[in-house]
């Protein structure tokens, strides 16, 4: 069995955001403009956030990017009502997006904010259309899970880069952070200070295996029993 | 509206249903039934991956683009690229938005009165002009049947009025008449604008670096005889002191100092103590282990306080120092004069107390981190603009880089590292006719290398009032001896970059023929004549040499990954053909079909080399140039590691050949032009009149050390703008990662995300980051818009300011304002004009007259609420 996960090693991480930028290339997110950045409508399957703690001039700034968890136990599936998000068999969480209603149970469900509602038809600008990413990758019964077309009106999120994945597994190419040329997800593979790590979590010559043992290993919300696939290692 | 959770619940049903039926009439009946079968597919008829070279920043990091059917779809570091192994920053990544950004120049233009005094033979009376008031809705698409008809007369018109302007025999005209601004020259693009600039005539290439980082290459040759960024062997420094340089946001080469954060902290035996010293509490600052706040321009004043307390607890590489060093006990000289060393100057100067009271920092701070500096070796104390774009920014410089030299890192693993350029075979100079002769032998348009900007090499942001004739901030008035005819800019943008850029409304209006190559509208292709656009640099043959880091050579090839969408050309073709239709030695100096040819000629000295490796292959085992240029094409760049340490002679090429705490090169540079000028008035000249006119020159520099402190590491008090009593604050800027240097406006992808260091914040807004007492002392919100005045006066008399998004942050100096760089067009495509804030609009015209630099950090300022929210 697989399980797809990640580790994100924060004191490597330079908060640089190239993660959550190739992530928005890779996968066809659209530009919010500024009126849906304010509204929090914007879309981002990997989002930053960070946290101020202190007063000058004793100040510490926590920075991490979130992706999907994947959680082993994820809140969001059991509440959809069409199973159009599911668990797949390689551990990861998916959405059906033409089988999806738009219920946003999920979006409520999601206790990492990890899920966006496209309210809009994508527009991906005059020009700009012309880079999308013509990927798509189908599940067994057919349905469409990545990355593209996202019908509007549909809840959207991270899919750890479904159509690389699928793709390499087709093509016969290594997958995993730990294998030199191995296929990752689109954040792992950007990453200037090599802080995440792709791969599965199964296996334990994998790095993530590895990485997700270590001392400074930690999960965002741990207590909440989401069992998440995705793992931080901490600063310091 | 605040939603429950139940109303949000409810809403979504609504809203989902709804969409549900949209997909079953709009025509989506496809999406909704299942499709015959699973996994992966693109529809793809073609797919490659074309290896190039990034342009988002002077880093040179290899990509690879993944290109379906003709369209590039995605672009990745290039695996075997030493500056980035495979990765890519954010700026990286979004290149396809400049390759397909719907608001390119998509052919060229011409202003509509050019064309028809070209068409009427009217020339001479449009150069004539003493002033044109331009707008961009003057410019019309060069008329032409076809692309190329378009492109033969934009040339044409291009190359009569510089012939014109050449080949002028009124008294002081001719070709120096021209100026050729520039700015991202990459690779041998800088090289050729020179060619360019040698053959036409005109001494008047102007660089973009005195807007930029030239404090630090002033640094490095007047203490190691070599003008030129620094390279450091971050992987393996044990201790990072750095001053005034985010180098995990806005220093180059981005992708490497990204990797290296990451080597300091993980996976080796020792994990590296960064300190970061900044005016704000950066991105950089908050990764780092510690976070020393100092008042805006005091860096040098801070390393001479560690350096105090280095020296007087003994805690130097004493060995080092004796070896490697000049200047640091007192010393004779063969003329038999006394001089103080370095060490007594700073023993005598710079006690902790002292500094202290300079920069706000902390007693035990200072001797806490000194101690740790000197006994973490090797270390690294690095610095860059924060410290080195300062009224006495390259004093400020020379005090950081000093303090490599007495704990023993320069030359050493874990220290700094002076970069090897690659061996490109060179080509005959440039054809000089009579006009090309005398045109170069005219003095500089920006007064570089004179006694008012000594070490400079360009005074980039001098220009308008070199136009103008309105006085420099040394209250010096300027005039060079002939007036500038012709502005041509290559990847620079002054009417946005400069600060006080209003100071170019007017001066631009004095200059009667305006070029630029840009491939975007921005302010000073707005203003333009003439635009002959630059494919982008997905679209061009354009090699890159590396920025200035890893050691040993490495280039990298740019190449089309996709056919050019438009109508525009590879100004480096454009240079060519330039030079064809102006003919006579001009044309001859450019013998190439085009850039591509001329690159291969240059090229053939790294085959010839037999050294190094293509990608991973060796280049040893490859037979011919031929085959070399197919696997350079295929691989995308060459290199030649690793590097050597301890090469002394090459790490100093100091006359001394060490490291100089007295800089023999400042001294020798400044008794030159004290010389010159006493031999104005006596020659040969008595050594009192130089020694008097020396001392003039340093008093019109605005310099308070004399003797021998002028040349050696020492602290010049920074020179504000504004009185303290009306406008209490500083005002500092700075560059935020995603920010392409000014550039990166335009790219939607890149406008959208987020403050990595703000919550709630959005990039396409202005923001300014206010300590939360500081604003609560004016009645200021987090979040209300903020008026910021500075001392720059505009044309009435009036202060200027800016409306910015006040935000409250613990990570500001109570006394201290910062704002980012990028925003606030008045052009450069829908994703940018008319968007928030360009702090050049209040940012006061202050150099560092020693380098000819600007000051980005010495203006005062005052806030206010402006309403609103």
């Amino acid at each position: 069995m697989v399980r797809w996960g990640l580790v994100i090693d924060l004191d490597k991480c330079t908060a640089c955001q190239a993660c959550v930028v190739a992530c928005r290339v890779e996968n066809n997110v659209p530009i919010g403009g500024e009126e849906e950045v304010r509204k929090e409508r914007a879309i981002f399957w990997n989002q930053f956030f960070s946290e101020i703690h202190g007063e000058y001039p004793n100040v510490r700034l926590h920075m991490f990017p979130r992706p999907c968890m994947h959680c082993e136990d994820p809140p969001c599936v059991p509440v959809c009502p069409v199973d159009a998000t599911y668990k797949d068999k390689d551990g990861r969480v998916l959405v059906r997006y033409d089988k999806c209603i738009g219920c946003r149970y999920c979006m409520v469900a999601c206790p990492y904010g990890a899920r966006y509602f496209n309210w809009f038809t994508p527009e991906y600008g005059e020009g700009h259309g012309n880079h999308l990413n013509p990927d798509v990758v189908r599940d067994g019964e057919g349905w469409i899970v990545g990355p593209s077309p996202r019908p509007r009106g549909v809840v959207e999120k991270c899919t750890l880069c479904v159509q690389r994945i699928e793709r390499a597994k087709e093509e016969g190419t290594p997958l995993g952070s730990e294998h030199e040329g191995g296929v990752v997800s689109a954040c792992a593979q950007t990453c200037p200070a090599f802080a995440i790590s792709f791969g599965d979590l199964e296996d334990p010559s994998s790095d993530v295996y590895r990485l997700s043992k270590d001392k400074r290993a930690f999960r965002l919300l741990e207590d909440l029993g989401t069992r998440p696939q995705v793992y931080y290692l901490s600063e310091g | 509206m605040k939603l429950t959770r139940r109303d949000a619940i409810k809403l979504g049903v609504a809203a989902g249903a709804a969409a549900y039926a949209t997909y079953r009439l709009g025509g989506f009946e496809s999406l909704l039934r299942p499709a015959a079968s699973g996994g992966y597919s693109s529809g793809a008829l073609t797919e490659s991956r074309v290896a190039s070279v990034c342009l988002q920043c002077p880093a040179g990091c290899g990509i690879v683009v993944r290109v379906v059917d003709g369209r590039a779809v995605k672009i990745e570091g290039n695996p075997t690229h030493p500056i980035n192994l495979g990765r890519l920053c954010p700026k990286g990544q979004i290149g396809l938005q400049i390759l397909y950004d719907p608001d390119r120049i998509k052919q060229p233009y011409v202003r509509e009165e050019l064309w028809q005094a070209f068409q009427e033979g009217s020339l001479s009376a449009y150069l004539a002009a003493e002033t044109r008031d331009r707008t961009p809705e003057d410019l019309i698409p060069v008329p032409g049947a076809t692309a190329d008809e378009q492109w033969d007369n934009a040339l044409e018109v291009a190359a009569a009025a510089l012939r014109l302007i050449r080949e002028s025999s009124a008294p002081g005209e001719g070709p120096h008449q021209l100026l050729f601004m520039s700015g991202r020259n990459r690779g041998q693009m800088g090289g050729f604008i020179d060619r360019f600039c040698a053959a036409y005539g005109t001494p008047n290439h102007i660089g973009h670096s005195s807007i930029c980082a030239d404090g630090s290459p002033m640094a490095h040759w007047a203490t190691q005889g070599w003008k030129a960024y620094s390279g450091y062997d971050w992987d393996n420094t044990n201790y990072l002191l750095c001053f005034g340089g985010a180098f995990l946001e806005a220093w180059r080469p981005t992708t490497r100092l990204l990797r290296a954060h990451g080597t300091m902290r993980q996976g080796r035996p020792v994990r590296a103590k960064i300190v970061q010293v900044d005016v704000r509490f950066s991105v950089t600052a908050a990764k780092a282990d510690e976070w020393i706040p100092i008042k805006p321009g005091t860096d040098g004043a801070l390393a001479l306080g560690i350096a105090h307390v280095i020296i007087q607890a003994n805690l130097y590489d004493a060995a080092y120092v004796q070896e490697h060093t000049f200047g640091f006990e007192d010393w004779t000289d063969p003329n038999g004069a006394q001089h103080v060393g370095w060490k007594n100057v700073v023993l005598q100067d710079y006690a902790p107390e002292l500094v202290s009271g300079i920069t706000g920092v902390p007693v035990e701070t200072i001797e806490r981190v000194a101690r740790e500096f000197a006994t973490t070796r090797p270390a690294i104390a690095a610095g860059e603009r924060g410290a080195s774009m300062q009224t006495n920014g390259v004093y400020n410089r020379i005090a950081i880089h000093a303090l490599n030299a007495l704990v023993g890192s320069f030359g050493r693993v874990g220290g700094p590292i002076r970069q090897r350029e690659p061996p490109l075979a060179s080509v005959p100079a440039a054809t000089q006719d009579e006009n090309a002769i005398a045109g170069g032998a005219q003095p500089a348009f920006d007064f570089r290398g004179t006694i008012y900007y000594p070490l400079a090499g360009k005074v980039y942001q001098g220009v308008p009032d070199f136009i103008l004739g309105k006085p420099d901030p040394g209250g010096r008035i300027l005039v060079p001896p002939y007036r500038a005819k012709a502005l041509l800019c290559y990847y620079t943008n002054p009417l946005y970059s400069t600060p006080d850029n209003a100071r170019w409304e007017e001066a631009i209006r004095r200059i009667p023929f305006v070029m630029t190559f840009s491939p975007f509208m921005d302010e000073t292709t707005a203003h333009a004549d003439l635009i002959l656009p630059d494919s982008t640099y997905l679209e061009r043959w354009h090699d890159d040499v590396i920025y200035p880091s890893l050691g040993f050579p490495v280039v990298g090839l740019r190449q089309p990954v996709v056919d050019p969408l438009y109508a525009t050309r590879n100004t480096g073709d454009v240079l060519i053909q330039l030079a064809q239709h102006l003919g006579g030695t001009v044309a001859q100096s450019f013998p190439w079909a085009d850039f591509l040819e001329f690159l291969k000629a240059r090229y053939q000295g790294i085959f010839a080399s037999g050294r190094g490796r293509v990608g991973d292959i060796p280049l040893s085992g490859i037979a011919s140039f031929e085959g070399f240029w197919e696997t350079f094409a295929r691989e995308g760049v060459w290199s030649d590691p690793p590097y050597a340490f301890e090469d002394w002679a090459f790490t100093f090429a100091t006359p001394s050949g060490r490291f100089e705490f007295y800089s023999q090169l400042l001294h020798e540079k400044l008794e030159h032009l004290a010389e010159e000028e006493a031999k104005k008035i006596q020659d040969p000249p008595p050594s009192s009149l130089v020694d008097q006119k020396l001392d003039q020159i340093l008093e019109g520099l605005g310099l308070t050390a004399r003797g021998d402190r002028v040349f050696l590491p020492h602290f010049e008090p920074p020179q504000y703008v504004g009185e303290e009593t009306v406008f209490p604050l500083h005002l500092v800027t700075y560059k935020l990662m995603v920010h392409a240097e000014g550039r990166g406006a335009n790219v939607p992808l890149l406008r959208e995300v987020m403050p990595s260091h703000l919550r709630g914040m959005t990039n396409w807004d202005t923001w300014a980051e206010i300590h939360p007492e500081t604003a609560r002392a004016y009645g200021i919100q987090d979040g209300d818009l903020m008026w910021i005045e500075s001392p720059v006066k505009d044309d009435r008399g009036s202060l200027r300011r800016i409306r910015v998004r006040a935000r409250l942050y613990e990570g500001a100096r109570p006394d201290t304002v910062a704002m980012p760089f990028e925003l606030g067009h008045t052009a450069y495509g829908r994703w940018a004009k008319g968007m928030g804030q360009n702090p050049n609009r209040i940012l006061a015209n202050q150099y560092d007259l020693l380098g000819g630099l600007a000051a980005f950090s010495p203006t005062r300022i005052r806030v206010s609420p402006a309403g609103g929210g």
